[in-house]
């Protein structure tokens, strides 16, 4: 059989390499891991091992040649009996490979170099700091062997770690916040501006918050298999309640009461019962959070913004009223604060205020599932009295969906959660209000 | 007048110059090498060298006179003053003619005279007045060295106040001496002269001398050399200076003015660039602060024209322009990958007890945001010291509470200056704690109190 030797890629921005020398011409034997050649990239001077024992049956750049990375430069022959009297140069630009655009190097020979570099560098100096920061940052002996090492003879020193080790945090955090197969293009508008002109079209640039806008909702999309229940909850004893305290209750806190905080009062209290519903996923691992910081969808100025009651597990009725007013206010007047719209893990959305009665809202990632309020109504609505006789009667209610994120939360678990939700509304424990 | 062309020409045959050339021969390029007086430099000729030859003399005339202490008695224990200065002449002499012999061997064209750049790539050499060579270039190395400087308002007039030049080749010892510095060179200088019963007054304006060493480490030695009779006057500054048939100098503290008198005042504050008269003007080479702004591969602003050693800043030491010397050419050659290590330079001391260090003292490192852990052995306990009398000595290493990285090491005592060498070796190959400890160090020597103090940082030394 024959091998294939390739010129490695020696480094990301490497697109080339030369070779300075032969170590074994051709016909000549080598063993596995023994050098072979010798290259030099603008970067470093490197030793080329053999991937397989063989005979190098056919050499086809000479010395000095520069080719680019992923041509094939030789052919190593592993079957002994073959004579090697029948093995002749071939011209480079024969069978020379190009290499594959968009990734510099065909795949599946990508990987062979990988293997042969991280062979190479299994077997170098690591210093005692360097294994130190390892062991200590979790890097694994696969990855160590991966770093490009800066110092003599390519040793890999505590600089190349930590540059490495900053690499990997941005990539860690890139890959949630800047994945690029979600981000939105941006687009030349000299040439839109041709195609849709003026006065007929106006574009506009979308601002930095509508991007984020709509990278997060594409992202969230992508991420996640949206599953959305309704359910309706009659709130005729919340209206009736809130209507006979509003006065007092504003007299007495210095805000006026609204509906949301009957909502989210009813939605904290449910999802004590459900931590699933309360968690987010990493790949192939389930996060429960010990905390509810509760989103609320505001839509402020700048356009919809999410931010965050804290531990709202802790609160009791007029402490999440207090802050729900507060956040909207500030999210209202621009006064929200990093602080402020980091680490929610449940969302509400509140589109009744909008007159909408019924919406399928988009889960705000990493989270696991959002609730949707539309708008209360007053409707006719079957009405059974306790000695279980049906009458229509004019009830106030409204309905409430829930999304909620497929991948590990079920539709069993998605309707009880919604279910228990119109249940803590339509039995709200008033005594908490006052 | 001849005309010649290098490949790379040196100008300055000191620590850093010479060996810029040799490297440079090694890489198969034509040197040439300007030299306006003798090969080798300040340090070997008046710097480094010949006053450790000064040091052995105080250090066996003092050992002579602890000597009892081993039994060994003698009568009429005297000394020559002259016959101590001829040695580390001798030293100095032999140590030149040995850099000559380099020279030759690498084939490298000395040219005596003074150079001054006329061009980007050109060189005009002059002597006794007249132009003597022309060169031409591709590449230049300014390795030029320096010189003590004085503090302002005083004129080192080389008779009554002198520099470390004069101060080893005096040819009549002073009764007393005041030494204006307290930095490396002052502070070797005050031990030899105290060791042959000069009387010694260091000067020193900040809170301690070698200002730049770890302050637990000069708080020893600032015992220790107080105990041996040397006046030390820290946070005192010197505000004039008077020369009749003696020299009185004019200090101030926070208490106030006060005169202080002596035969000789030796100006030990520091050192300035030999960068006048050198064409830098002409052909636009910045400077800063008195030296040669360079990168990390000792290249200045104008390609070709490489700064090394004194000429280009601190730190001012000999083995710091040797380096930047090869590292400049290795630049010009294209090999260079990086600039020298400025974390890991060794810094020496040869009074005794000696100092010797390497990284960052306590204070460097925990202003750069290190939490740090400290280990310290005291040669006390140490087998060693105590069969050779040497046990006053600590070592004192800092090390980096995350991952025990060696950041620091630093010693005093006897021997330290050999021992730093280790550390320095640890740090480049970046040891942690752990190897240092369980480097097996041989019983008996100093270098265990290292091992110890590697392991006293994480509560695991043995001998305390």
């Amino acid at each position: 059989m024959q091998v294939e030797i390739i010129m490695p890629k020696m480094g990301e921005s490497i697109q080339e390499g030369t070779i300075l020398r032969w170590v074994k011409n051709l016909g000549e034997k080598i063993e596995k891991d023994e050098t072979l050649l010798e290259i030099s990239t603008d970067k470093v001077d490197s030793e080329i091992p053999s991937p397989v024992s063989g005979i190098v049956a056919k050499v086809f750049a000479k010395e000095h040649d520069t080719v680019l990375v992923g041509t094939i430069i030789a052919y190593i022959e592993t079957d002994a009996s073959i004579s090697i009297d029948t093995y002749q140069d071939v011209s480079p630009e024969a069978t020379a490979k190009k290499p594959q655009e968009d990734i510099g190097v065909p795949q599946d020979q990508l990987s062979i170099v990988q293997d042969w570099e991280q062979k190479r560098n299994a077997q170098r100096f690591y210093s005692p700091l360097v294994k130190m920061i390892a062991k200590r940052e979790g890097i694994a002996q696969r990855d160590l062997e991966k770093i490009k090492g800066s110092g003599s003879n390519g040793r890999v020193t505590k600089d190349d770690v930590f540059t490495y080790l900053k690499q990997r945090e941005r990539n860690a955090a890139e890959l949630y916040s800047n994945d690029r197969s979600f981000s939105i293009l941006s687009v030349d508008i000299l040439e839109l501006s041709k195609k849709y002109p003026s006065p007929k079209y106006r574009i506009v640039k979308m601002d930095n918050i509508q991007k984020k806008m709509a990278e997060h909702m594409v992202r969230s999309v992508n991420t996640t298999p949206h599953v959305t229940v309704v359910d309706e909850a009659d709130m005729t004893e919340i209206v009736n309640f809130r209507l006979s305290i509003l006065e007092q209750f504003e007299k007495r806190q210095g805000f006026k009461l609204t509906y949301t905080p009957f909502f989210a009062y009813a939605v904290v209290s449910t999802l004590k019962e459900f931590p699933l519903v309360n968690c987010s996923v990493e790949g192939d691992t389930i996060i429960y959070k010990n905390f509810i910081n509760l989103g609320m969808a505001v839509a402020s100025p700048n356009g919809l913004i999410v931010p965050v009651v804290r531990n709202a597990e802790e609160k009791n009725f007029v402490d999440m009223a207090r802050s729900l007013t507060d956040i909207a206010l500030r999210a209202r007047t621009k006064k929200l604060t990093p602080n402020d719209i980091a680490d929610g893990t449940f969302s509400m959305t509140n589109y009744g205020i909008f007159g909408s009665i019924i919406g399928t809202p988009i889960i705000n990632q990493p989270q696991s599932a959002i609730i949707g309020v539309g708008l209360i109504k007053k409707r006719p609505q079957v009405v059974t009295n306790d000695s279980g006789k049906d009458s229509i009667g004019i009830r106030s209610v409204v309905y409430l969906t829930m999304t909620f994120d497929h991948r590990i939360i079920d539709g069993a678990t998605g309707g009880k959660f919604l279910s228990r939700v119109k249940w803590q509304l339509e039995h709200f424990d008033f005594q908490s209000v006052k | 007048m001849a005309e010649r062309q290098y490949d790379v020409t040196v100008i300055g045959g000191g620590p850093g110059g010479y060996v810029a050339a040799i490297r440079a021969a090694q890489l198969g390029m034509k040197i040439g090498l300007v030299e306006r007086d003798k090969l080798g430099g300040v340090c070997l000729n008046w710097g480094c060298v010949p006053s450790k030859a000064l040091i052995k003399s105080a250090e066996l005339y003092n050992a002579f006179k602890k000597s009892q202490e081993f039994g060994i008695s003698h009568t009429g224990l005297t000394y020559d003053f002259s016959k101590i200065i001829a040695r580390s002449r001798g030293v100095a002499d032999r140590i030149s003619k040995g850099v000559e012999y380099l020279m030759k061997k690498n084939k490298i064209e000395t040219i005596s005279g003074t150079a001054k750049l006329i061009g980007r790539n050109s060189i005009e050499v002059t002597k006794d007045g007249k132009v003597t060579d022309t060169i031409k270039s591709k590449s230049i190395i300014l390795a030029t060295g320096g010189r003590p400087r004085s503090v302002p308002g005083v004129t080192i007039d080389r008779k009554k106040i002198i520099t470390s030049t004069e101060a080893m080749s005096l040819t009549e010892q002073p009764k007393s001496l005041i030494v204006i510095g307290g930095g490396a060179i002052g502070v070797e200088f005050a031990y030899f002269y105290n060791s042959f019963g000069t009387k010694v007054t260091i000067v020193e304006m900040l809170p301690s001398i070698l200002p730049i060493e770890d302050k637990e480490i000069t708080k020893i030695l600032d015992t220790s050399l107080k105990k041996s009779g040397i006046d030390i006057l820290t946070n005192t500054k010197v505000e004039s200076v008077k020369i009749d048939h003696e020299v009185t100098v004019t200090v101030s503290d926070n208490d106030g003015k006060k005169d202080i008198k002596a035969d000789l005042a030796l100006m030990a504050v520091g050192v300035q660039a030999n960068i006048e008269n050198l064409g830098l003007e002409a052909v636009g080479v910045k400077t800063e602060r008195g030296f040669i702004s360079v990168n990390e591969f000792g290249k200045t602003n104008i390609d070709g024209i490489y700064a090394i050693g004194d000429a280009s800043g601190q730190p001012l030491l000999a083995h710091v322009a040797s380096h930047e010397g090869i590292v400049a050419v290795d630049h010009i050659a294209g090999k260079a990958k990086h600039g020298i290590d400025k974390l890991n330079i060794p810094s020496c001391t040869y009074c005794q007890p000696q100092v010797a260090s390497v990284g960052l003292t306590e204070e460097a490192a925990v202003a750069k945001g290190y939490k740090v852990k400290i280990g310290r052995f005291p040669f006390r306990p140490l087998g060693k010291a105590m069969a050779i009398g040497e046990t006053e000595g600590t070592v004192k290493l800092v090390f980096d509470e995350k991952y025990g990285e060696l950041l620091g090491a630093h010693i005093i005592g006897s021997e330290a200056t050999e021992m730093i060498a280790e550390l320095g070796m640890a740090k480049a190959l970046e040891t942690t704690w752990e190897e240092l400890h369980n480097t097996m160090h041989a019983h008996p020597t100093l270098s265990e109190a290292v091992m110890e103090a590697a392991g006293q940082a994480f509560d695991v030394a043995i001998n305390i």
